[in-house]
């Protein structure tokens, strides 16, 4: 038995896809692809597979990552072929390495967002954009399991740029992530339409995922 | 493929994943070098029409031909329909995103009399004339099939060619038919004249229709050449009929999230109320070596690790412990887990339950239909309560403890008596799991009894019932309710209102297609939803249109009656029918195609079950 952790991207139609239907889709595809994994020995066996860290609907993912279980030695190269030639196009493996960190190590990810609004230009987006993220307080409501909850972001804001072109405005941004704490760039968002009181389109591209000392996660 | 114009709406709709396309094995071709664009429509939800196998088996053959393309396009659901249409997006089909205007043809598969208005409002989506007439030049060819072209009649005005029966030729030599048209620069009107001389072809617009003074039709008359009768289309060699060896994989889950192989089709049974059973004679098998090979390269092909054998009633397929020993040979290695949905009562046996949950184990669902034997008897179900509760006994012992049973209620003949016998017969199930010995230890069991409203169909030897008033339906519906007296039966009903809609449309004439049109133009969708349905608002548009649906659903017809799809020729014969609706009068059932032949009509097409041996022969 040998670990070994599968590295893709996820882009185009597949960005649309929620986490368990990407679940689902691997499962396919690893089944689809007779690398030999380890199943689960419940009542229906499937392969044992897990996601170092969960990519909401929507999001573009540049290196996410899956880790899997081989019951026999297998070549890394002819697992990402066999599996690329298994799944959809707007998922692609494009490495399988020994996993070095437990998923447990993940603290922060890097995000890049491209911003529009009908209403207004990239360049005053921006600018508006700079003036709420100086203030002391950005008050927005997060729904949680226990109902919803007015948290404030301003602490989350540490880390970023912020950059107008032509088209859009250009946000990138570090915000904690894993299983301590994990914030969704989506309530940055939620707080600029709410404060900016736009219709705000996102492009969200979750570039990386880091360990607590923002080296990549691996 | 997503245009830019459709993603700023992705992200703002539940279950996004639906309208993108980009699954794996789907067919992406150049426009430019396709001759034929065919925009496959499935009046429904992308979950629903995904899990449905015409579907697939048709795309996959159209695509099969180099200069053909078809597409999928699906009913999006209501929140994406607002912001499509607010955002002035027409309807697109999922792999090219271009709008289902740009095709050459729009075809439908009619599976329920419900989604008629989803046909009407997908063409409007697309920015197409819902009416044929306002079609005029050789594109935009609106076609339909499925099982509701049997009576397409409550939408003859927008539909230019029906599909009569099995669409895998006919299909085909109407989208010749059309590339040779359109090289001659023939007209929409000399293509649809040529295609009516195709076997299987129903132009609705070359048959006129007159009325009798009571509302009756007097007469269907053709012209411009069309028969007088058309004839449907089957395949009678289901070895070497097209079967596709892969499948459009969805990414978000959908309703029957698994691979599907046909095993045959028709059905030996000849339930009266069925019009499966009859629209779809004779029974054609295909071979274990056939089933085995395409299963398995299905499941190749997919990933899918669930593979369910399709039919009706699966378990008369003549071999069936031999195809599942064959399919188990191969599935068990490869984790692969094999279903029959439609189980009889008496199909159910040791020998085929150990080999269907080798891998996993799902509920049990049996249709005894009826709770009376007598009824049952009516309806020529052929299932008695001892055989039933040794099938349950046999389920129970194997570890199962949740059966759904389904009946129907207002079924020709029915009496009180006939309906206290359903939860009964619900009661004796529970009492069955108690006598078991090796039932589930501490488990308790869970018997769920549902009813759904009869609607009598065409094509059926209750063509001529009228159907139960809502009253009676519900006043059925509380006595079963209150004569349940244990917590182990759950008892769900349908709804009686969708049901009588539904009986309206199936044997309704084309002075409904008012009525559809007029519901398109008040935005109509999703009628066999209940997030949309509603009976009152549909009731104020048969009153606007001066259109009595009582006269559809609720009235006895007479054996001499025109009916309105007295022109469409299924093979079963009208005398056939007849005799059996006496028959089931006299509460005397028909022996089933393997046990004898009744001279339905079927043996015409000579083949399948009508040349097989029977065992008493041999």
């Amino acid at each position: 038995m040998k670990n070994v952790r599968v590295w893709f991207k996820k882009d185009f139609e597949c960005r649309y896809i929620s986490h368990l239907d990407l679940n689902r889709c691997m499962l396919r595809a690893v089944h689809k692809s007779k690398i030999p994994v380890w199943h689960t020995e419940g009542f229906n066996p499937h392969p044992f597979i897990t996601f170092a860290l969960p990519l909401s609907l929507g999001f573009r993912g540049e290196r996410e990552t899956m880790d899997m279980r081989l019951t026999e030695d297998f070549d890394f190269e002819e697992i990402v072929k066999r599996l690329n030639t298994c799944l959809p196009n707007g998922i692609r493996v494009f490495d399988v390495t020994e996993p070095v960190l437990k998923p447990g190590k993940i603290a922060f990810a890097l995000f890049d967002i491209k911003l529009t609004s009908d209403s207004i230009s990239p360049a005053n987006l921006c600018s508006e954009l700079n003036v709420l993220f100086s203030k002391e307080e950005i008050l927005i409501d997060k729904k949680t399991k226990s109902g919803i909850k007015e948290i404030n972001i301003k602490p989350y804001l540490s880390d970023y740029s912020l950059s107008a072109n032509d088209e859009y405005v250009h946000l990138s941004i570090k915000l904690p992530a894993g299983s301590q704490e994990n914030v969704n760039p989506t309530l940055i968002i939620n707080a600029a339409e709410k404060y900016l009181d736009k219709e705000i389109y996102s492009d969200i591209t979750r570039l990386d995922i880091l360990t607590e000392e923002e080296t990549p996660f691996e | 493929m997503v245009t830019k114009e459709v993603e700023k709406l992705l992200l703002k709709v539940q279950k996004p994943g639906r309208y993108t396309g980009g699954e794996l094995n789907q067919v992406v071709k150049d426009k430019e070098k396709v001759d034929v664009r065919f925009a496959f429509c499935f009046p429904d939800t992308y979950e629903v029409g995904m899990s449905h196998l015409g579907m697939k088996i048709l795309y996959s053959q159209f695509n099969s031909v180099e200069h053909i393309w078809c597409e999928r396009v699906f009913a999006p659901w209501l929140d994406m329909e607002e912001l499509m249409i607010k955002n002035n997006i027409p309807l697109y089909a999922l792999e090219s995103g271009d709008p289902i205007s740009d095709f050459d043809f729009i075809g439908f598969t009619l599976q329920y009399e419900l989604s008629f208005t989803n046909v009407l409002n997908m063409l409007k989506l697309g920015n197409i004339p819902i009416y044929s007439k306002d079609r005029t030049e050789l594109k935009q060819i609106v076609v339909a099939g499925g099982p509701c072209a049997c009576n397409g009649e409550p939408i003859a005005d927008f539909i230019d060619l029906f599909f009569i029966g099995e669409g895998e030729e006919v299909d085909l030599e109407v989208i010749e038919l059309f590339r040779k048209c359109r090289s001659e620069n023939k007209s929409k009107q000399e293509f649809l004249q040529l295609a009516a001389q195709i076997k299987g072809v129903y132009v609705p617009s070359l048959y006129d229709v007159e009325y009798n003074e009571d509302g009756t039709i007097k007469a269907v008359t053709p012209k411009n050449g069309a028969p007088a009768k058309i004839e449907k289309r089957l395949i009678m060699d289901m070895d070497n009929v097209y079967y596709p060896d892969n499948f459009v994989v969805p990414m978000v889950e959908i309703v029957h999230d698994r691979a599907v192989q046909e095993i045959f089709r028709g059905c030996i049974r000849g339930c009266r109320f069925c019009q499966a059973g009859f629209i779809y004679r004779p029974v054609r098998e295909k071979s274990i070596d056939a089933i085995d090979r395409q299963c398995r390269a299905l499941c190749e092909n997919t990933g899918y690790d669930e593979v369910s054998l399709s039919s009706l009633s699966s378990s008369d397929y003549s071999k069936a412990v031999e195809l599942l020993s064959r399919l188990n040979e191969w599935s068990n290695d490869e984790k692969v887990s094999i279903s029959l949905p439609s189980l009889r009562v008496d199909g159910f046996t040791d020998d085929i339950m150990s080999k269907i949950k080798t891998v996993r184990k799902s509920g049990l669902t049996f249709a005894p239909e009826a709770g009376s034997q007598r009824l049952r008897d009516v309806i020529n179900k052929n299932v008695k309560e001892d055989e039933l509760l040794n099938t349950c006994h046999v389920a129970f012992n194997g570890g199962w403890n949740k059966v759904k049973l389904y009946f129907m209620i207002g079924l020709p003949t029915e009496t009180m008596d006939d309906v206290v016998a359903i939860p009964k017969l619900g009661m004796s199930v529970v009492g069955e799991y108690h006598k078991c010995e090796n039932r589930p230890k501490n488990k308790g069991v869970t018997v769920t009894v549902s009813t759904s409203s009869f609607v009598p169909k065409p094509f059926t030897p209750f063509q001529w019932e009228p159907q139960d008033t809502k009253a009676q339906l519900i006043e059925k519906q509380n006595k079963i309710k209150e004569t349940i007296n244990t917590r182990k039966i759950t008892y769900n009903y349908h709804d009686a209102d969708t049901s009588f809609l539904e009986a309206v449309f199936a044997r309704g004439d084309r002075r409904l297609c008012k009525a559809m049109a007029k519901a398109s133009e008040k935005g109509f969708h999703f009628d066999g939803w209940s997030d949309c349905f509603s009976l009152e608002k549909w009731m104020d548009i048969f009153k606007e249109c001066g259109i009595d649906p009582t006269f559809y659903a609720n009235r006895r017809r007479e054996f001499d009656e025109i009916l309105p799809w007295d022109h469409i020729d299924y093979g079963v014969s009208k005398e056939f029918l007849i005799k059996e609706c006496k028959k089931a009068y006299a509460n005397a059932t028909t022996e089933h195609c393997r046990q004898k032949c009744n001279n339905c009509g079927a043996a015409k097409y000579k083949g399948g079950v009508c040349f097989e041996k029977r065992q008493s022969m041999v």
